[in-house]
C-alpha cells in the first residue's frame, strides 16, 4: 500500500506537476469553508422590494424553497421621501398621480413573487409600506433569520458602483445572512 | 539473423520502457537519453529524422494545449464544472450520470488529464456535502474520461497518433470509435452504479442542506474574463466545427489546431510567453522521443522481422482484429499506452502487406484507450485522479481500481470488439 501510494505520488507529480495546486487555488474562490457550510437555523425570510429591485432570479427561489416551514414576508417599499419632495414642488395631485403609479408597480412585483413562492407550496404574507427604505428594513431584517434584496434595491446603480448604498447600509447594519440578488 | 545495431536498438527500447515503468526518472527524460543515444550511434540517421517524428501528432497536441491554455485563464472550465453540478441538484444518481457524461465529452475534444484535473476538485467538494463515499463518483469519473477520449482523432494521445499514422480523419474516428464510446459509457455507469449503489444512499433529511450548499455555487462567478469566455467557447467550437471538414478541406488536422491557437492568441490579445510556457513540453519531448526510438526498431528492421513472424501466425483478419485488441488493451493496463501505441503502429503497417490493417487500427485504438481503464496506473487519467484523491485523504488502493477497472475494462473492451467485428468481419 505504501508502494503504490509513493508510485502513485511520483507519477502524479510527473503529470500533473503543480497545475493541481493552480486548479485548487482557483477554486477556493468558490467553495463553501467548513464554517460556510453550517447552515444557519431558518424560521423567518423576509423578501425586500422596491421600484429599483430586479425580477427575483429562479436561483433565489431554489436557494429559499430550502425552507418550506419558515414565516415568508414580502414588503414592498415605497420611499416616502420622494413623495414629500413631489408634494412640495409639484403639488397633492402629482403625488397622488405617483402614488397611483408606485402601488400598481408594487401590486405587479408582489404578486409574481408571491405566485412564484406559491408554487414552491409557501403561502407568503405581503406589505406595502411607505417609509425609510434603509430604516425600515434594518428594523424588519432584526426579526428575520434570512433576508433577500436585490443589488439595486435603494437606488439605481452604476458600473462603477454595481451595489446600491442602501443595500451595503443593509448588510452592514444587520448580522443577518443576506442573499443579494 | 538479427543484426548488431538490431540488438542495440532493442535494448535501447526496452531500457527506456522499463525506466518508464519503474517511475525511477521522469519519462520525458528517459525517452530523451534513448534517442539521443539512437541518433548518437546514427541508427536513426539524422536525414531520416522527419521521416519517424511525427509532426502532425507533436503540433496537433501543442495547438490543443496552447487554446486549453488560454481559454482555462477565462474560467471556462470551473463554470462547466459548477453548472454541471448544479444541474445536479445535490441528487447522488444524477452527479455520477451528469459528472460521467460531461467528463466524456470534454474529454472527447480536450485532454484527458485536463478535464480530469479540473473536474476533480468539485466532484470531491460535491460529494463531501452529500457526505457519500466519493470513490464510485471518482472511478465513473476516470473511466468516463478514458470512454471519451476513445470516441475521436483529437481525444487521447493513442488516438492522434493512429490517426496521424494511418492517415484516418476525424469522421472516420466518430463514425468508427464514438457508437462504440457511448455504448461503453453507459455500460460502465451501469457497472458502477450496481457495484455501488449502497454508497449512492444518503440523508434525505439534509437533501436541502446539500442543495443548499451546492446552489449557492455560482457559475457567473468562475468567469474571470467574460470576453475571453465568449471568445474561447467561439474558437474550440469553430476548431470542433473544423475538425469535422478537415480531410473534405484537404487540411491535416494539426493545422487546424495550430490555426485555431494561433487565431485565439491573436483575437483575445493574450500574452504568447504566457500561453506557450503553459504548453506541456515535456509530454512533447516524450513524444519526440519515442518515435525515434521506435524509428529505430523500424529502421534496423526489427519491427518488419516481428510483423512478418505475426503474420505467419495469424490465420485471418477476425483473428487479427482479436488479438490486436486484447494485447492492446492488457498491455496498456500495465505499461503507458503512448510509447506502446507508438510501437504499435510500425508493426501494424508492416502487416499491411498480407492482411488488410484498416479494422486493426480500431483494434488498437480499443485496446490501447480503453485497455487504460483496467489498473489505476494504466492511464494518465487515473493517476491523477488516484493522486488528487490521496491528497485528499481519499484512499484508494490498488486492489480497489482494479476490481472495478478490470470488470469494465473486458466488458468495454469486449463490447467494443464485437462491434469491430460485426462491421468488418462479420458473423
Amino acid at each position: 500500500m505504501v508502494k503504490f501510494a509513493s508510485l502513485i505520488n511520483q507519477k502524479f507529480k510527473n503529470i500533473a506537476g503543480s497545475r493541481y495546486e493552480e486548479i485548487l487555488k482557483a477554486y477556493e474562490d468558490f467553495f463553501l469553508t467548513e464554517e460556510e457550510m453550517i447552515i444557519p437555523e431558518v424560521n423567518s425570510v423576509l423578501i425586500a422590494l422596491d421600484r429599483y429591485s430586479e425580477e427575483v432570479p429562479e436561483e433565489v427561489y431554489e436557494a429559499v424553497s430550502a425552507y418550506p416551514g419558515a414565516r415568508f414576508l414580502l414588503v414592498y417599499m415605497i420611499d416616502e421621501n420622494v413623495l414629500r419632495l413631489i408634494r412640495g414642488t409639484l403639488g397633492e395631485k402629482e403625488v397622488q398621480k405617483f402614488q397611483e403609479k408606485e402601488e400598481q408597480l408594487a401590486e405587479e412585483r408582489l404578486s409574481k413573487v408571491e405566485k412564484r413562492l406559491r408554487e414552491l407550496g409557501i403561502s407568503p404574507r405581503r406589505e406595502l409600506v411607505f417609509g425609510d427604505k434603509g430604516e425600515y428594513i434594518e428594523e424588519l431584517a432584526n426579526e428575520h433569520d434570512l433576508i433577500v434584496i436585490s443589488k439595486h434595491y435603494g437606488s439605481e446603480t452604476t458600473k462603477t458602483h454595481p451595489v446600491s448604498p442602501v443595500v451595503f447600509r443593509v448588510v452592514q447594519h444587520v448580522g443577518k445572512p443576506v442573499i443579494i440578488y | 539473423m538479427i543484426t548488431t545495431m538490431e540488438i542495440v536498438a532493442l535494448s535501447i527500447f526496452i531500457g527506456v520502457y522499463a525506466l518508464i515503468m519503474s517511475e525511477k526518472i521522469h519519462r520525458t527524460i528517459a525517452a530523451m537519453v534513448g534517442a539521443s543515444l539512437i541518433l548518437l550511434l546514427n541508427i536513426v540517421p539524422w536525414e531520416k529524422l522527419p521521416e519517424y517524428l511525427d509532426l502532425d501528432t507533436i503540433l496537433l497536441l501543442a495547438g490543443m494545449m496552447t487554446v486549453v491554455n488560454i481559454a482555462r485563464e477565462s474560467g471556462l472550465f470551473e463554470y462547466i464544472a459548477i453548472k454541471t453540478a448544479k444541474l445536479s441538484k445535490g441528487s447522488p444518481i444524477k452527479v455520477l450520470l451528469l459528472f460521467s457524461v460531461v467528463t466524456a465529452v470534454v474529454s472527447a475534444f480536450l485532454d484527458n488529464v485536463t478535464t480530469v484535473l479540473l473536474l476533480t476538485p468539485m466532484l470531491i467538494y460535491i460529494t463531501r456535502q452529500m457526505n457519500v463515499n466519493p470513490i464510485p463518483f471518482l472511478l465513473s469519473e476516470v473511466f468516463a474520461s478514458n470512454i471519451g477520449g476513445t470516441a475521436t482523432l483529437i481525444g487521447d494521445p493513442p488516438n492522434i497518433m493512429i490517426g496521424s499514422a494511418a492517415g484516418l480523419s476525424f469522421n472516420d474516428f466518430l463514425v468508427n470509435m464514438a457508437p462504440i464510446a457511448f455504448i461503453d459509457l453507459f455500460i460502465t455507469i451501469g457497472i458502477i452504479y450496481l457495484a455501488y449503489r449502497g454508497a449512492m444512499r444518503f440523508h434525505k433529511e439534509r437533501a436541502d442542506a446539500i442543495k443548499l450548499g451546492i446552489m449557492s455555487l455560482n457559475e457567473e462567478d468562475a468567469i474571470k474574463d467574460r470576453a475571453l469566455f465568449k471568445k474561447s467557447i467561439i474558437t474550440i467550437a469553430a476548431i470542433i466545427v473544423a475538425f469535422f471538414f478537415h480531410d473534405r478541406m484537404g487540411v491535416e488536422p494539426a493545422v487546424i489546431a495550430l490555426t485555431g491557437a494561433s487565431f485565439l492568441l491573436l483575437w483575445a490579445g493574450a500574452s504568447p510567453e504566457y500561453a506557450l510556457e503553459k504548453v506541456e513540453w515535456a509530454t512533447l519531448f516524450f513524444f519526440g522521443g519515442l518515435f525515434i526510438i521506435v524509428g529505430a526498431l523500424v529502421e534496423t528492421g526489427a519491427i518488419a522481422q516481428l510483423a512478418g513472424w505475426m503474420t505467419s501466425h495469424i490465420h485471418s483478419e477476425g483473428e487479427a482484429v482479436m488479438i490486436i485488441t486484447w494485447f492492446s488493451a492488457f498491455s496498456s493496463a500495465i505499461v503507458d499506452n503512448i510509447p506502446f501505441t507508438a510501437t504499435m503502429i510500425p508493426l501494424i503497417k508492416a502487416m499491411g502487406s498480407s492482411l488488410n490493417i484498416y479494422p486493426l487500427w480500431w483494434a488498437l485504438s480499443l485496446g490501447a484507450c480503453m485497455g487504460g481503464n483496467g489498473t489505476a496506473i494504466g492511464a494518465s487519467a487515473n493517476v491523477v485522479v488516484v493522486g488528487i484523491a490521496h491528497r485528499e485523504g481519499i484512499r484508494i488502493t490498488f486492489g480497489d481500481f482494479l476490481k472495478v477497472g478490470m470488470t469494465i475494462m473486458l466488458a468495454t473492451v469486449g463490447v467494443g470488439s464485437l462491434i469491430i467485428w460485426l462491421r468488418y468481419v462479420g458473423l
